[in-house]
């Protein structure tokens, strides 16, 4: 599936995007405000030679949609220098089966950017490898203290009610105290990754 | 024997949007076994979960055997464990 100029015109605009959200939108704003974008990273997108036109595929019942797609929108919105259109990813299979994680997983958020001639650049997928693998780590360390919580693998219906309502207080705990790394993470990747592929 | 009346649970990934998946499959129970079965416990959890379990017994899981249960296999398990 290529995206062109008129199939990119077809998307959302982020605005939009939040608009037709039917949940999660507190969330969604609660990120936006809680991003960091350090001086030096927004230089970074300032000095962008081009625009770069980015379709991004999400859903709003996703977790790292909701985490990560305000990232991008403020850096657009702070930067000037990022288009943004959303894509419905169940509305538009055709082009999430041409960027499935690993080949086989619609896994979402992905933003694909695009020079000013539609020429792709390059995309992104879900969320930082270093996120997953620190959130791994912090978990497994809850695991580690809280024996009550039993094998980090066994299925958590077995847990009495309140132990499986303590566990999940610790797991957004986590998700809370890593989502500034997190933030800088992504906007890492993407810096890295536009200021490659852009010059 | 005494009949059983099975409790089935189920545990999805709500950040991944599998309500659709648990309702269906939560659906199907309901109208095959009606109150020959207990319960039927959603639970809404994340990491891309997707868990069945009757009776404390794991019947499927996401994570061990990849993608949703056949509703047929789920069915079995449950008529398993149901008295005569």
């Amino acid at each position: 599936m290529t995206i062109d100029r008129s199939r990119f015109a077809q998307g959302l605009t982020y605005e939009g995007f939040k608009e037709q959200m039917t949940r999660n939108r507190d969330r969604f704003e609660e990120n936006e405000g809680r991003v960091a974008i350090a001086p030096a990273d927004l230089a970074a997108f300032r000095a962008l030679p081009a625009a770069i036109h980015v379709a991004v595929l999400a859903e709003d019942w996703c977790g790292d949609v909701i985490a990560n797609l305000p990232v991008l929108g403020r850096l657009a919105k702070e930067s000037g220098k990022l288009d943004v259109r959303v894509f419905l990813r169940d509305q538009n299979d055709d082009i999430m089966q041409s960027y499935l994680n690993q080949g086989k997983y619609k896994s979402i958020p992905v933003f694909i950017f695009f020079d000013e001639a539609f020429k792709e650049l390059g995309h992104w997928i879900e969320r930082p490898a270093s996120v997953t693998d620190l959130r791994a780590r912090r978990r497994a360390a809850v695991y580690a203290a809280h024996p009550e919580f039993g094998a980090a693998d066994a299925p958590v219906d077995q847990l009495p009610e309140d132990v499986r309502g303590r566990l999940q207080a610790e797991i957004q705990k986590v998700r809370d105290e890593t989502t500034p790394f997190a933030n800088g993470e992504v906007v890492r990747e993407l810096r890295e990754l536009l200021t490659r592929v852009a010059a | 024997m005494a009949p059983t009346h099975p409790k089935v649970k189920i545990t999805y990934c709500a950040e991944c949007g599998y309500e659709p998946q648990t309702l269906d499959l939560a659906r199907a129970l309901m109208l095959e076994f009606g109150s020959r079965i207990s319960s039927v416990e959603l639970i809404p959890w994340d990491g891309g979960t997707f868990d069945v379990s009757v009776d404390g017994t794991l019947v499927h899981s996401m994570t061990r055997d990849g993608g949703f249960p056949a509703t047929d296999a789920v069915k079995r398990a449950v008529r398993e464990r149901l008295g005569p």
